[in-house]
């Protein structure tokens, strides 16, 4: 059996492999599609919708994280479509989202702030309330504020202190819809185990960890354009 | 044209609470048949041939559904009935519960037989909680009667989210998870509840099937247009004289149901499809009635001259806001925004720049939600931009 699909990418052919994603095989060929809650090796969570791209014959645009490669597909990754849909949910999430880059921890290493550059995106056209919660800085190794939350879910599924029971989950709904810890109370100073896999993935200033005086930036910052 | 009951044929003929009343009247005989006589390939060509498709608003053929999960492979299939009527202004399915539910049992035990599920599952909407026992005395009566023959048929509540009416959604639910819409592909005929090939289909749909089986797919495509066979049933209320539940057959002008048979007057605009439906204005009153044109799942809700668009496109969207289940940011935050800015056309404080802004937005939505809520949510904004466009533009602030 023939073990390779066939497909196009904005017009150029290329390959991809029975269960490979539209998305890995756009990366694969050097296409660079802007994702905020796909994380590599992880299931896919699909909430972000950056991701999404244009396929021929289908009515809507399709997010490429979750969506598997299929014979004969014709993708379009940039097309005007599909960048202001992109624009629109940028400047969807920034408009719930504080002002506060300038005092912000992770300013410029955020990967919020970095698409929204490459997008070109200045203020957004959309005004909403904006989400306030109390920063969370009882624990030693994580600070939370769930203000700056952009709800991509990256550290409800990669959060492994806990095996099966992990450290966060969903609840409310719509706009009100939160990650929460427990029965939504805050991050206490015993509750996880210091394996930084939420806070390296966290896109937003939503996690970090507690900064000492004195000690530098362990990341290197990112080109911010515009 | 007056009604045609096909649906709706037992409803209020039969005694619900009694098994025995409904078997007098040529009741289960349609399983016996496909029971006895045809073969799950046969049921389902059947149904595919009759072009009944779904009630519940997307309107997927039925059959191609059914095909579909009958030959995927999977150790445990599964029948899912959804009784989760959330969409404003539909009472259809409630009727039918409570008038007729031994037709729909017939109608999931067919559909079991057909992809070779032995367990099915009815999600009733938490607000027919008082449909509980009812039904369960018809599934019992059923058991009783030696119907479901090794099939188990079981009755799971929600809690009253209207997300759960969505099926990726009610699955979550049935599975005892925070309801959500999942990304598609994999679809439920393939990976459903509990990752298991699944059909999930609207209480109306179902109802369908018995007939369509009894009487022969030719007998049913008959009625109806080209791409929308049978018939519908709606439930027509707001400023009419005869609100109620009405059946008639696909295709039929819009003006029938709200002027002939639910007698409304002076009649400004219809809201077809609840709140994620479409909104028409009086003069596309003889718009049809099918998939081709405007359907939704059977929500009809009539507005006279004295109501106010901006404040009934308000209300529409504050309740999808609050109804969206948080997952994808488009359906999330554009919800929201729109209810924002609604609000404020509705004090008179708009701008004619937000006009633009909501267009943008709508297209985005529409295009990049994760399900039907957020993908539907613009309509009503969309078409009373269309229709109503001055009604925004004299809110705007001097």
């Amino acid at each position: 059996m023939e073990n390779k699909i066939n497909l196009t990418i904005n017009g150029k052919e290329v390959t991809g492999r029975p269960g490979m994603t539209i998305l890995e095989v756009a990366r694969d060929n050097g296409i660079d599609i802007p994702t905020l809650c796909y994380i590599q090796d992880l299931p896919p969570i699909g909430a972000c919708r950056l991701c999404v791209v244009e396929v021929e014959g289908s009515r809507t645009l399709v997010g490429s994280c979750h969506t598997p490669v299929a014979e004969g597909m014709a993708i379009q990754t940039h097309s005007p479509k599909v960048i202001a849909t992109r624009k629109v949910l940028v400047e969807l999430m920034l408009a719930s989202h504080p002002d506060a880059c300038l005092i912000c921890d992770k300013a410029n290493i955020c990967e919020l702030r970095r698409i929204a550059a490459d997008l070109e995106i200045g203020l957004p056209r959309f005004r909403t309330r904006k989400h306030y919660f109390p920063v969370e800085d009882e624990n030693t190794d994580m600070v939370r504020d769930m203000s700056k939350c952009v709800q991509c879910r990256r550290c409800v599924i990669a959060c492994k202190s806990k095996g099966d029971e992990p450290l966060f989950g969903m609840a409310y709904r719509g706009f009100d819809s939160k990650v929460i810890h427990g029965y939504d109370q805050p991050l206490g100073s015993e509750a996880c185990e210091d394996c930084d896999a939420c806070i390296d993935i966290c896109p937003s200033g939503a996690l970090r960890k507690p900064r000492r005086a004195g000690e530098e930036r362990a990341a290197k910052a990112l080109i911010i354009k515009g | 044209m007056p009604q045609k009951r096909v649906v709706l044929k037992n409803c209020e003929v039969i005694d619900p609470k009694r098994i025995d009343s409904h078997l007098e009247s040529g009741g289960f005989k349609a399983l016996s048949k496909a029971r006895g006589e045809m073969t799950p390939e046969q049921i389902t060509n059947e149904v595919k041939a009759s072009g009944l498709r779904g009630r519940g608003g997307a309107g997927f053929p039925c059959g191609i559904k059914w095909d579909g999960a009958r030959t995927a492979p999977g150790a445990n299939k599964y029948v899912i009935c959804n009784a989760d009527e959330g969409e404003v202004g539909t009472f259809k399915d409630r009727y039918i519960l409570e008038k007729d539910p031994f037709t729909l049992i017939e109608g999931i035990l067919i559909a079991g037989q057909a992809i070779g599920a032995k367990q099915g599952y009815i999600y009733l909407r938490a607000e027919y909680h008082y449909l509980l026992d009812h039904l369960q005395s018809a599934i019992d009566q059923a058991k009783q009667k030696g119907f479901l023959n090794g099939f188990s048929l079981e009755i799971r509540e929600g809690v009253g989210a209207y997300i759960c009416g969505e099926e990726s959604a009610l699955m979550d639910s049935i599975e005892g998870k925070r309801g959500e819409a999942r990304y598609r592909p994999p679809f439920p005929t393939t990976s459903g509840l509990w990752g298991q090939p699944t059909i999930i289909n609207n209480v109306e749909t179902l109802m369908n099937i018995p007939p369509i089986i009894l009487n022969g797919a030719d007998w049913f495509s008959q009625m109806g247009t080209e791409r929308s066979k049978g018939t519908k049933v709606f439930s027509v209320s707001g400023d009419v004289a005869r609100p109620g539940v009405y059946e008639i057959v696909l295709g039929s002008p819009l003006r029938e149901l709200v002027e002939e048979l639910a007698m409304a007057k002076d009649v400004k605009m219809v809201q077809i499809g609840g709140a994620t439906g479409r909104i028409l204005p009086y003069d596309k009153l003889d718009t049809p009635l099918a998939f081709e044109a405007v359907l939704g799942a059977g929500a009809v809700t009539v507005y006279n001259e004295s109501r106010d668009v901006i404040d009934i496109v308000h209300r529409t969207m504050e309740f999808l806001a609050e109804e969206s289940c948080g997952k994808c940011t488009p359906c999330r935050q554009g919800t929201e925004v729109m209810a924002e800015v609604l609000d404020k056309f509705h004090k008179g404080e708009g701008s004619l720049k937000e006009l633009q802004n909501l267009e943008a937005l709508s297209s985005a939505m529409m295009l990049s939600s994760l399900c039907g809520l957020g993908q539907a949510a613009p309509n009503a904004v969309m078409d009373s931009l269309q229709y109503f466009r001055n009604d925004y533009e004299s809110r705007v602030a001097k």
